[in-house]
């Protein structure tokens, strides 16, 4: 067989990068760790199973989802935005971390990961989700099932789970706008 | 080409092994930075009130998704690497029964050829070897029959990732690639290892033994016959193995013929294999630069220490081929489970770098390759007879015989085996027991250190033992378990006496009396009547699991600043339980603060030089006696990371280190503060006594004196020229070493065996001057040691703590699902150092125990994980909807006193869950399985 390249161009983490010549059927978190050194979203099984190396995809309607760089091709995100686990602390120009964000927080907080390898996933997969529930509330007496629908699928085996699932909790719970009837 | 010339930096120099010096420590740059957990560690914040940490030290750079893992390191992170990373694989036989004849790339075609194939005759030519710890035959030569399913047979490097990329894709699953000669069968091989523990206890549990392991010895097989054990014949008087088979022979045969009030139950137990499933899944980056004759290596290992002593192993034998000067070694964060600690393929990692042609290689394992080589949990089989007067309802006689599957290489089978077979009695007291083990080997993929550690085998099949004997006494089972539970004093199965007070009674009790268990007749009519199709049961179990490995050993040092920065450094590896956070925090028992700059995995202790000889397990106590003379010498040097030695290992090293510091540095420092004007000052009138110390919000008072801040103690301190910062070097053989020293003068004994003192920056010129180390450091002489008779290592396990577990749970009927509803888990740790990580322990431990119950499982052979087609898709993790996350609950019983140490709980608290679980199936179903897990095939067979 041979190796065809095609250029890429696509907005991840808010910056434009590319056109980079890339070769066609590569995976999309080959590219981020080898071509443009974002090692943050995890190899777990590379079979779309664990959700360890999800990214976020902004979509143009203002949506977004999780995505699987393990079985999505780079090249599937030409033109499109994403935002990889290294988005969301804000940083300053030494690159020093000087705020996190609420998920990222409570997370901290909650003491909720150990080794922390799948950590990228769920900070991604409980940021879509609070930004999901900004857009459509839900109801008080449905938060843990909705948590529990949005996480589940990322596997952790250090944790157990719980603090991740505390965590998201506090925080949809103590965001205005994120929960329906009756008080937080 | 290297950016960065390493003269200049300020890499530390651990040692010097064999001719090789050995470097492992951050350069200074950011790419490092990124790269080494030291920078990656932020000062933990620290709530003085609860004395609680707010969060993990290790936590901002986790969370950010940084370069905390190996797995993260490109050579382009590295400041002084070339930039091109190149990238390897490795080719692996799949059968196991046939001899290997050679492999055939043409699937590549031209354009994927790799640019160097690796193969056994270039590590024959070059005297590449492993080290001996991992056996033979890294690379399989043509001609000879895999040991094991997955022996690899060639490396294949590429110095382009696109390359590297679509060739690795094109050969997964592709097993004709490798060529097979003759059928020979797998091979067949002596046992790992073989063990019996042989116990008669005297009169009463408290009397002396007739005949234990401790007391006398533990029986070892006279040979090996068709790879079995051949056993001493039984002699009453004959050699200590001859006496051990006289017991064992004379328990068989009451076991044979029982008294008419005896129940003897016989049953067969299984446990499966499983994969630790570590999530980074195993890799290494290694540079060989040859015009400088250095190697380096990035890797993620529970014991950096193994992988430099290991790794100059290798170098030294192939130095005609690569001479290497200089080691330098990068261990990350990483986490194991075990699987981790003396695993092979950091060495893997150093050959592809061999022949890397100048270029550093990443050999990074995908999930399939993970599962292919990862070190496993062992299957274990095991036999149990035990004996039980009806009257009484008191255990009499245990007799097991336990099996473990250790695979193709020996790893750390024996160990495990021993391990299992002493940890079988659980909780219980048995006057009488022989337990024989043997580690076989196999075919299957090395079985080593996982989490568990053979416990979880054999105690998990003691629970549902106890469990249904409880039913065929017709007694309720948490009764029956608190009868016979093993109390303070009473001796275990090797005749030791375990550590401090033993509180299984108390986690029973607690059990007993938790309405899951108190309602469980009713809430079973209730449920069961209104879900048809469903049913319902509860199940409990208790255990108690030894921590530590008999030679335990560490460094710390702690030292303050002048500006008041408290530093520990710590041989300990951080490998995701939180250790970094807990030793930080452990220092504030003696110094007020936990230490805002901590530094893990350190290899370099020029500060306090400690030399080791020998095997700590098998030396005699005169070889012992006579090294010890040198007061530099210790059993043992570093222990690996493991779940659970930190919480107690470490912490003492950690805290004995703090403890000089206080005691001969910031306490001096108070009563001199205390004591100046007439009459002695504010102290004079008082007695002011150490034991009243007490830091209250970074102050420190005692008996009723002024409270003072611990900046101006410090200062202090720095002042008079007091002891500022300490090194100590500890060892346990169950029970820490002493050593006498002198201290300024003055003689004091410290549960320490090496010591090495810094004096603040006033110090007088003459203990300026004794202060030689590098850093600093004055390095005393002990004057006497007293280190543990070898005899304990007869002892096995003499370290406790204990978890309770209740689980409720449903099994569908139609599917044969097992759906946990519920679980309640009692634990005993002692004091904790963070509560917040003692309970994610916990509730990682139980989802991992949820998993071996019901859903993990690996064929032992050619269907299993070796054939290289395993992945996530079929070996179900347990998720969050598995394990119950938001009912779930759990409590820990407070400390006796508060001085009681923190206890190792990461291995036990996974292990009453899986017990529980198959008992509540038992409640619900009427059926005891006996072999793990319970899946729902299993289950719709019974029901069928
Ligand atoms: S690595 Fe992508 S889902 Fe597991
Ligand atoms: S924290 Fe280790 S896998 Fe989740």
């Amino acid at each position: 067989m041979s190796i065809a390249n095609k250029p890429l161009s696509l907005t991840i983490n808010g910056k434009a990068v590319g056109p980079l010549l890339v070769p066609e059927g590569l995976m999309m978190i080959d590219f981020l760790h080898e071509y443009v050194a974002l090692t943050g979203s995890r190899l777990g099984c590379g079979q779309g199973v664990c959700r360890a190396c999800v990214a976020i995809l902004d979509n143009p309607d203002g949506t977004s989802e999780e995505i699987r760089t393990c079985i999505t091709g780079a090249h599937f995100f030409q033109g499109k935005k994403i935002r990889t686990v290294e988005a969301h602390a804000k940083r300053n120009d030494k690159g020093e971390v000087v705020e996190l964000s609420p998920i990222q927080q409570a997370f901290l907080e909650h003491y909720s990961f150990q080794c922390g390898y799948c950590t990228p996933g769920f900070v991604n997969a409980a940021t879509v989700l609070v930004e999901k529930l900004k857009r459509q509330p839900v109801d008080k007496d449905k938060v843990e099932e909705t948590i529990t629908d949005a996480l589940n699928d990322h596997i952790c085996r250090c944790t157990g789970y719980v603090r991740y699932y505390e965590a998201v909790k506090e925080v949809v719970m103590n965001t205005p706008g994120l929960v329906k009837g009756g008080k937080a | 080409m290297a950016k960065l010339d390493l003269s200049r930096r300020s890499f530390l120099k651990a040692s010097v092994i064999a001719g090789v010096s050995v470097y492992v420590a951050p350069l200074g740059g950011k790419a490092f930075a990124a790269l080494f957990e030291e920078k990656l560690l932020t000062p933990v914040k620290w709530s003085g009130k609860d004395g609680k940490a707010q969060f993990r030290i290790d936590g901002i750079a986790k969370v950010t998704g940084s370069k905390v893992f190996a797995r993260d390191a490109r050579a382009r992170d590295m400041p002084h690497w070339p930039d091109q990373q190149s990238h390897a694989f490795i080719l692996r036989a799949t059968r196991a029964d046939r001899s290997y004849e050679g492999f055939d790339l043409t699937l590549l075609g031209d354009e994927l050829q790799p640019d160097r194939i690796v193969t056994a005759e270039d590590l024959a030519r070059d005297g590449v070897k492993f080290p001996a710890f991992y056996g033979e035959d890294m690379l399989l030569p043509k001609g000879k029959t895999p040991a094991y399913l997955g022996h690899a047979v060639a490396i294949l490097i590429y110095h382009e990732f696109a390359k590297f990329r679509f060739a690795k894709d094109t050969l997964k699953f592709h097993d004709e690639v490798i060529r097979y000669g003759a059928v020979t069968g797998p091979l067949e091989r002596d046992p790992w290892g073989t063990f019996r523990f042989v116990r008669v206890g005297g009169t009463t549990p408290f009397d002396d033994d007739v005949f234990s392991s401790l007391k006398n010895a533990p029986v070892f097989p006279n040979m090996m016959r068709k790879h079995q054990p051949v056993w001493p014949d039984g002699q009453e008087h004959g050699k200590l193995g001859e006496q051990g088979m006289f017991y064992a022979g004379k328990i068989q045969d009451e076991l044979d013929h029982p008294p008419a009030d005896w129940l003897v139950f016989d049953r067969e137990y299984h446990t499966q294999s499983i994969d630790t499933a570590a999530l980074e899944p195993d890799n290494a980056n290694c540079w060989y630069d040859a015009a400088n004759q250095a190697l380096h290596m990035i890797v993620p290992s529970q014991g950096p220490l193994e992988v430099v002593e290991s790794a100059t192993e290798l170098i030294n034998g192939a130095k005609a081929r690569f001479p290497v000067k200089q080691l330098f070694v990068h261990p990350c964060f990483t986490v194991g489970y075990g699987s981790k600690d003396h695993y092979n393929v950091p060495f893997y990692g150093l050959v592809c770098a061999l022949y890397g042609d100048g270029k550093p290689v990443r050999l990074a394992f995908d999930r399939y390759e993970h599962f292919q080589t990862s070190i496993k949990r062992h299957a274990f089989k095991m036999h149990y007879r035990i004996a039980v007067d009806k009257k009484t309802g008191l255990m009499q006689a245990f007799k097991g015989d336990f099996e473990a599957n250790g695979g193709g290489r020996a790893n750390f089978s024996p160990s495990v085996a021993m391990v299992g077979a002493t940890a079988a009695q659980s909780v219980y007291y048995f006057p009488k027991n022989d337990f024989a083990a043997v580690a076989i080997a196999s075919r299957a993929i090395d079985a080593g250190s996982a989490r568990g550690y053979g416990t979880l085998q054999s105690m998990a099949a003691t629970e549902m033992a106890v469990d249904e004997i409880a039913e065929k006494l017709g007694m309720d089972p948490i009764d029956f378990r608190l009868k016979n539970v093993l109390k303070s004093g009473m001796k275990n199965t090797q005749g030791a006496i375990p550590a401090g007070a033993i509180r299984a009674d108390e986690v029973m009790e607690k059990a007993k009396v938790h309405p899951i268990w108190a309602n469980r007749a009713k809430k079973k009519a209730d449920f069961d009547t209104k879900n048809p199709g469903q049913r319902y049961g509860v199940g409990f179990a208790c255990v108690q699991k030894d921590f530590g490995t008999g030679a335990e050993s560490s460094f710390a040092k702690v030292e303050i600043g002048e500006d008041g920065t408290i530093s520990l450094f710590h041989t300990g590896n951080e490998i995701g339980t939180g250790m970094s956070t807990s030793q930080a925090l452990a220092v504030a028992k003696w110094l007020g603060f936990p230490a805002g700059d901590a530094h893990f995995g350190v290899t370099d202790w020029a500060d306090l030089p400690v030399v080791t000889s020998g095997n700590p397990y098998l030396m005699s106590q005169a070889e012992q006696n006579k090294v010890s003379a040198n007061p530099r010498w210790s059993p043992a040097y570093a222990s690996p990371a493991s779940a659970t030695n930190s919480a107690f290992y470490y912490t003492h090293s950690t805290r004995e280190a703090a403890r000089v510091v206080f005691m001969h540095g910031l306490w001096p420092a108070a009563m001199a503060i205390w004591g100046q004007g007439i009459g002695g000052g504010q102290a004079g009138p008082l007695v002011v006594r150490v034991e009243d110390a007490r830091w209250v919000d970074g102050k420190l008072s005692a008996g009723g004196l002024q409270a003072l801040p611990f900046e101006q103690l410090v200062k202090k301190a720095h002042e008079l020229g007091l002891v500022t910062g300490a090194t100590v070097h500890v060892f346990n053989r169950w029970r820490w070493s002493e050593a006498d020293f002198d201290i300024a003068g003055k003689p004091v004994r410290l549960p320490i065996d090496g010591l090495s003192l810094k004096y603040g920056s006033g110090a007088k010129p003459a203990d300026k001057a004794k202060a030689a180390t590098r850093g600093g450091y004055h390095v005393l002489d002990r004057k006497k040691v007293y280190i543990p008779d070898v005899q304990m290592n007869n002892a096995a396990v003499t370290y406790y703590s204990a978890v309770g577990t209740l689980v409720e749970l449903a099994v569908h009927e139609a599917s044969g699902k097992v759906e946990v509803l519920n679980h309640h888990s009692i634990m005993e740790c002692g004091s904790q150092l963070s509560p917040q990580l003692v309970s994610g322990q916990l509730q990682g431990g139980v989802a991992m125990g949820i998993g071996h119950a019901l859903h993990e499982f690996l064929p032992l052979y050619e269907d299993g994980p070796g054939n290289g087609t395993w992945n996530f898709n079929r070996y179900h993790v347990p998720r969050a909807k598995d394990v119950v996350v938001w009912k779930q609950t759990g409590e820990v019983l407070p400390p006796v006193t508060e001085t009681d140490p923190p206890k190792g709980i990461a291995e036990v608290v996974m292990i009453p869950v899986v017990g529980a679980i198959v008992n509540g199936i038992a409640h619900a179903i009427g059926h005891r399985f006996t072999d793990l897990p319970v899946t729902p095939e299993k289950i719709q067979e019974v029901l069928a």
